[in-house]
């Protein structure tokens, strides 16, 4: 059945974007991520303008991450107060990378742009997530114990001005490293249609030593402001949110994670980041592949309206 | 944030198999899914995989223009199939149909070949940005681009013969007939300065992708006479068409002579659900962005009240 996409301005198969929903939706469930950096380049790549991919995706991560936002909430795992500052930091980001998705549009440089930005994110992200659970894996089979790292001790961050009183994180830190970061993560979410989980989590483990019972609370609930005003300045700014796709891959990506999670249970926590990280590393090098290939045809067009 | 939804959730944990929670929520969603298209149905709808598209209103009289060469006596007279089509949601591409008569036609039969016709089909013009991909650094990246004015977004020629053997490279030029007479105009102020070249080489690529896309069509046995004065055509619209004013041109020549010409537009118009979220997302972008989120945050709330005992 097809349905026309009244902002994409094609005629799509509802079909296959609720299953590509339904498939996102149960990685993200099955390895506790949003799904953003697999929908978005999946999205792209089934011939969804980039621009429009991003901004859509944004909406369907509000989607998906609400429902856990709320179990944390219930859980009281959310410290708020550094999700108030991280959000500070994200909306600005937002605000930036919508603006920036404007211009690199205009100038014609946009698929380049997240194509290389899809590339260096997940290359790092996937590489480090490799080593951690290799490393992980053998230690606990020579039978070492693996302790987490400890919280509490002193770094650079500690020596900066501003600072806050972090409750339920139990810090007592300045407020520019979170809203820096904050920053850093929503125009990442702007540009590439991502909710920054994946940068978020690692950066408030290992930079601000937020206890990891709170981090991905804390993320969650940043995550969905973030998406939810990023999805409001695409849709005013730059007209590429697409409501109708938005609903169908909502449909697929809430049924799809129900279903992952609950396979999610059945792998242990390192053999769970050894496959995302394998797989974040395939997405990486699908980019890649875009980047150095030579296009078949090297020619492309855009209207010139926007 | 306390929800009302308690007698909700009893509802579902009473439910004991999560296989009847799942099937009622994809019967919910299914539910959700064929609403707008069953208010795409009170349109006319098409069926069929070419569908022939209905006419949804008549056009006015200005819609046709008429243009008799002095000294001719036979006149054309056409008219197209739907002079609206309606792009709703289920729209997929369809297909119109030009038909026309000539007046006092000399023509012993329609195998004749005594006349033959022209038929131009143009959509809205428009600005169209071509760019370039250059290999910088072993990088492939767009480097250089060239804007034209007036790219017909749809642009359809049919005939009864070859182009060429109809009319001279003159006509075709003044009259913007085929692809290389195409009128497209290289925009003042462009990015880069680009040679004569250049300019040709991407206005060829335009035509090109445009071709690939469905949206550039030449066909030149595609007009055909049923009887000694009537004839036909059919030009396939993909799914990807531009909405706007179409027009379409028909002209009858005899020996390569102009005898007759004779315009109609047609229009393509967003209808039901479809022209109301896109007036929605470009009139209102703002409000548009608040209720694609309040539309996420139900759809997640909705799922963890269903899902909420078999998630943790």
């Amino acid at each position: 059945m097809h349905f026309y996409l009244p902002v994409a301005e094609m005629s799509a198969n509802i079909f296959i974007f609720i299953a590509m929903g339904g498939a996102v939706g149960f990685l993200s469930g099955l390895f506790g991520v949003g799904g953003g950096f697999l929908m978005t380049p999946l999205l792209i790549f089934s011939g969804i303008p980039p621009a429009v991919a991003v901004g859509t995706e944004a909406a369907q991560i509000v989607a998906s991450s609400v429902s856990g936002a709320l179990a944390q909430w219930r859980r009281r795992n959310i410290d708020v107060t550094m999700g108030l500052v991280l959000l500070a930091g994200g909306i600005a980001g937002s605000f930036g990378g919508v603006e920036l998705v404007g211009v690199l549009r205009r100038i014609g440089l946009f698929d380049f742009f997240v194509s290389a930005c899809y590339v260096t994110f997940l290359g790092v992200i996937g590489t480090l997530m490799l080593i951690e659970s290799v490393n992980t894996i053998r230690k606990s089979r020579s039978g070492v114990s693996v302790g987490m790292r400890r919280s509490g001790q002193h770094n650079w961050i500690h020596g900066l001005p501003l600072k806050m009183r972090f409750q339920r994180s139990k810090l007592y830190i300045s407020a520019i490293p979170p809203f820096l970061l904050g920053l850093f993560v929503g125009l990442l979410a702007a540009i590439m249609g991502v909710g920054g989980g994946f940068i978020m989590v690692p950066a408030m483990i290992y930079l601000l030593r937020v206890p990891t019972n709170v981090v991905i609370g804390t993320s969650l609930f940043q995550i969905v402001f973030l998406t939810a005003a990023t999805t409001i300045l695409h849709a005013r700014l730059n007209h590429t949110v697409d409501v109708v796709l938005a609903v169908l891959l909502m449909v697929g990506g809430v049924i799809g994670a129900q279903f992952g999670a609950v396979a999610g249970e059945r792998l242990k926590g390192e053999q769970l980041r050894f496959l995302l990280a394998g797989l974040v590393l395939l997405v990486g090098l699908r980019f890649a592949w875009q980047l150095i290939a030579q296009p078949r045809d090297l020619y492309s067009l855009s209207a010139g309206g926007a | 944030m306390r929800l009302s939804v308690r007698p909700w959730m009893r509802f579902w944990c009473r439910r004991g198999s999560m296989i009847v929670r799942i099937a009622m929520l994809a019967a919910a969603s299914a539910l959700i899914l064929t609403a707008p298209d069953s208010q795409a149905q009170q349109q006319p709808r098409k069926k069929g995989p070419a569908p022939v598209a209905k006419e949804a209103t008549q056009g006015s009289p200005q819609d046709i223009r008429r243009e008799q060469q002095p000294g001719a006596r036979e006149s054309v007279q056409a008219d197209v199939s739907a002079r609206t089509v309606s792009v709703t949601s289920s729209f997929n591409g369809t297909e119109i149909v030009i038909f026309g008569a000539v007046d006092n036609s000399q023509q012993p039969s329609a195998e004749s070949g005594y006349y033959d016709v022209v038929i131009v089909v143009e959509g809205v013009p428009g600005r169209v940005v071509a760019r370039r991909k250059n290999n910088v650094a072993g990088l492939w990246l767009n480097t250089s681009s060239a804007a034209f004015d007036a790219v017909p977004s749809y642009y359809a020629v049919a005939s009864t013969r070859p182009l060429e053997e109809i009319a001279s490279e003159e006509f075709r030029a003044s009259h913007g007939i085929g692809f290389q007479h195409l009128r497209m105009m290289p925009a003042f102020g462009q990015a880069q300065a680009l040679s004569s070249e250049d300019l040709k080489e991407f206005r060829e690529a335009v035509i090109r992708l445009k071709q690939k896309d469905g949206l550039y069509v030449q066909d030149p046995y595609s007009v055909a006479f049923i009887g000694r004065s009537l004839f036909r055509s059919a030009i396939e619209l993909p799914a990807n068409v531009t909405v706007g004013p179409f027009t379409t041109r028909v002209l009858l020549f005899r020996q390569e002579q102009l005898l007759s010409q004779y315009s109609v537009r047609l229009s393509l118009e967003r209808e039901g659900l479809e022209r109301h979220l896109h007036a929605f997302a470009f009139s209102f972008p703002t409000l548009y962005g608040f209720a694609t989120v309040a539309i996420a945050v139900a759809a997640g709330l909705l799922a963890s009240t269903v899902f909420r005992k078999s998630a943790h």
